[in-house]
């Protein structure tokens, strides 16, 4: 019978794990597969004469309760054993950046820590958004005025509704809040900038970037 | 100059704790990140300490002692097992001692210290991470780079040895403070720069004559060398004309005269060079050998006092096992793993940050069980791992960094854990926390929703089932 030459080899494969079980010698080739007690389905007198390769793979498996072909099938059941594993990595990535949470510090090699730094007042600290303490226009050395038509520059002083940003928000000096204001003033005025929103090529832009799929050259 | 007489109480103040202290350093420089809405606290520990860390005797602490100019109260200076204290104030307009706790920095010291390790020149940029890091980085201590007392006279011939420059380095400035540095320090000064350019030329002209003369066979004297005077002021405008186009060669001279930082070639594999490699390779003739010049000198001495060691050619000796082959590896606590976010994972050694090395090593495995892959909330006082640390070395911003080896030799961290009694970590794991259960809603009513008292069995009396 065909099936009985496929039967063989696996019984053959099974042998070795029932090497330290039995004393009966590991070259015997047995017909009896290693069944489990708790097999109702498989009710013939010659159990390897009824083994599936598939039931003989689930054992494999180590999933000897699911001896049934038709109830589920073999890629699932196998999809399960072995997606299992990644499911578990990633709750466990899903864990790991939750708690992370927590401690939002962006730590930068060279920094000193204390236990103080660890605490949970200090990180509350460095969460959420904050104003910028020293003036971006004086480090960057540019005029404003010269940028009106730097729409990522104009979306950047502007909330999300259209109103020209506080000093205390954009950490600007007075000179140079007065500068960006009529900036942002000239660009809507001319109609090349939306008055109540930000630039939507801006706003696209940032959704990739936040998304991390920006795709520069 | 005569020395004057001090009177004991003079002789007193100055030996005196109070007047030994040094003035304040400026605090440390601000990120650029502080420009942009990115997060930032005042109460974090900063990169290098500003004020000086001062101690007492513990007789003296508990009297309230430090030396200063009034006993500081005993509740906050007694309570801590390290006795350091920064004195922000000796007196204010309150007429109280403006202080605060000097342990974050004092104690970082202490243990950085411990490690032994040696201060290095930074490694080139790129490399960081790499095991390459420590290829052509040298000791700062080392003779030839370590030139701290250098003549005015001698500084241009020691440029490729110097680490302290009077002038700013180009490349760390930004484009503001580089318009502003123009404006205010080196437009004034164009009339100098003219007549620096003018001793320069007249000296390589008077040295052209003498090789002539020589050449010809005549005799060259003193006299007949031209002066400064005698040439008309259009032989500087000329040079220049003709040098504008010259990179080097005006780096060259502008760096002399404003005692500028000396500047790298960018790498080649940086794209852009590749494609004008051929304009670079004919302007820049001469690349400094500086090593400070690929991430801006420092500004104190390289080592920054805090490590003179300089090597760490030496073995630990064990007094049981004898001369161990690798040195005693460290317990670093793992601040944050490896995230999609960030590539290193980031590593706390001795209370200074430092990062995983890429490539293929240990750190870098995708097994998720590593503490350096995922965070497990249960293990007890946070995940820790064993690394070797190699070298230190302080950038230019104040900060150091150190490398550390991307390998663990499991023996070497056994004989760690030994020595330090920890006998159930022996093989690896952390002590994990017992599971508590977790509170929520739920949990809490339930908790409370059970009575109190369940009557007679509480009292240790209990009834039969009655038969009803």
């Amino acid at each position: 019978m065909s099936t009985k030459s496929l039967f063989r080899p696996l019984s053959l494969l099974r042998q070795p794990t029932r090497l330290y079980s039995s004393s009966s010698s590991p070259f015997t080739p047995s017909l009896t597969l290693p069944t489990t007690n708790n097999r109702s389905q498989s009710q013939s007198p010659s159990p390897s004469q009824s083994r599936s390769p598939t039931s003989a793979l689930h054992e494999l498996f180590g999933k000897s309760e699911l001896s049934d072909p038709s109830k589920e099938s073999f890629l699932s059941s196998s999809l399960s054993s072995l997606t299992g594993a990644a499911e578990e990595g990633l709750k466990q990535q899903h864990r790991t950046e939750m708690y992370l949470r927590k401690h939002p510090r962006n730590w930068r090699a060279g920094d000193v820590y204390a236990p103080h730094d660890l605490s949970p007042a200090e990180a509350k600290k460095w969460r959420g958004v904050k104003a910028p303490k020293r003036d971006v226009i004086d480090m960057l050395g540019v005029n404003p005025l010269d940028n009106y038509r730097n729409f990522s520059m104009i979306s950047e002083f502007m909330t999300p509704m259209g109103r020209i940003m506080h000093s205390k928000d954009t950490g600007l000096r007075p000179v140079n809040q007065r500068k960006m204001a009529k900036a942002i003033r000239r660009a809507i005025g001319l109609g090349i900038h939306p008055s109540v929103h930000r630039h939507p090529e801006v706003m696209k832009m940032r959704g990739r970037i936040n998304t991390g799929m920006t795709g520069g050259f | 100059m005569a020395s004057r007489s001090v009177s004991p109480g003079g002789a007193l103040l100055r030996a005196s704790r109070m007047f030994s202290m040094p003035a304040p350093l400026p605090p440390p420089a601000q990120d650029a990140a502080q420009a942009t809405f990115r997060s930032h606290s005042d109460t974090a520990t900063t990169a290098y300490p500003t004020h000086q860390v001062i101690t007492t005797f513990s007789h003296a602490r508990k009297e309230g002692d430090w030396g200063l100019k009034r006993p500081l109260p005993l509740r906050s200076t007694t309570k801590s097992s390290t006795p350091m204290l920064r004195i922000k104030a000796i007196d204010t307009i309150e007429q109280i001692t403006d202080y605060a706790s000097g342990a974050d920095h004092g104690l970082s010291l202490l243990k950085f210290q411990e490690l032994g390790l040696p201060i290095v020149t930074p490694p080139p940029r790129g490399a960081e991470h790499r095991a390459e890091a420590a290829v052509g980085i040298r000791s700062v201590f080392e003779d030839d780079i370590d030139c701290t007392d250098v003549a005015p006279k001698d500084r241009p011939k020691l440029v490729d040895r110097r680490w302290r420059f009077s002038g700013p380095w180009l490349a760390g400035m930004s484009p503001g403070d580089f318009k502003k540095y123009l404006a205010e320090k080196v437009r004034p000064r164009r009339h100098e720069f003219r007549a620096f350019l003018m001793t320069k030329i007249v000296r390589d002209l008077n040295e052209a004559r003498r090789e002539r003369a020589l050449n010809r066979g005549e005799t060259w004297d003193e006299s007949d060398e031209i002066t400064a005077e005698t040439v008309p002021g259009e032989i500087v405008s000329e040079f220049l004309r003709g040098v504008r186009q010259q990179n080097a060669t005006l780096f060259k001279l502008v760096g002399e005269f404003l005692d500028l930082a000396p500047l790298k070639r960018p790498s080649e594999l940086d794209i852009t060079s590749l494609a004008n490699s051929f304009r670079y390779q004919a302007d820049v003739a001469h690349d400094t050998r500086n090593p400070y010049a690929e991430n801006g000198p420092p500004s104190t001495h390289p080592s920054a006092g805090l490590s003179y060691i300089r090597t760490n050619g030496y073995m630990d000796n064990h007094p049981v096992y004898g001369p161990q082959k690798e040195r005693k590896p460290v317990e670093a606590r793992v601040l944050k793993p490896r995230t999609n976010q960030n590539y290193y994972a980031k590593l706390g050694i001795a209370g200074f940050v430092s990062e995983t090395l890429s490539g293929d090593n240990i750190h870098n495995q995708k097994s998720a069980k590593s503490p350096l892959r995922q965070f497990d909330p249960d293990l007890k006082g946070g995940a820790k791992i064993y690394v070797h640390p190699s070298l230190a070395s302080v950038d230019s911003a104040g900060k150091l960094l150190i490398l550390v080896r991307d390998f663990v030799d499991p023996e070497a961290e056994l004989v760690a854990r030994e020595l330090i009694g920890d006998g159930e970590g022996l093989f690896g794991q952390q002590q994990r926390q017992p599971v508590e259960e977790e509170l929520s809603q739920e949990t809490l009513r339930r908790k409370y929703s059970q009575k109190v008292s369940q009557g007679a069995e509480d009292y240790g009396i209990s009834f039969g089932k009655v038969d009803n």
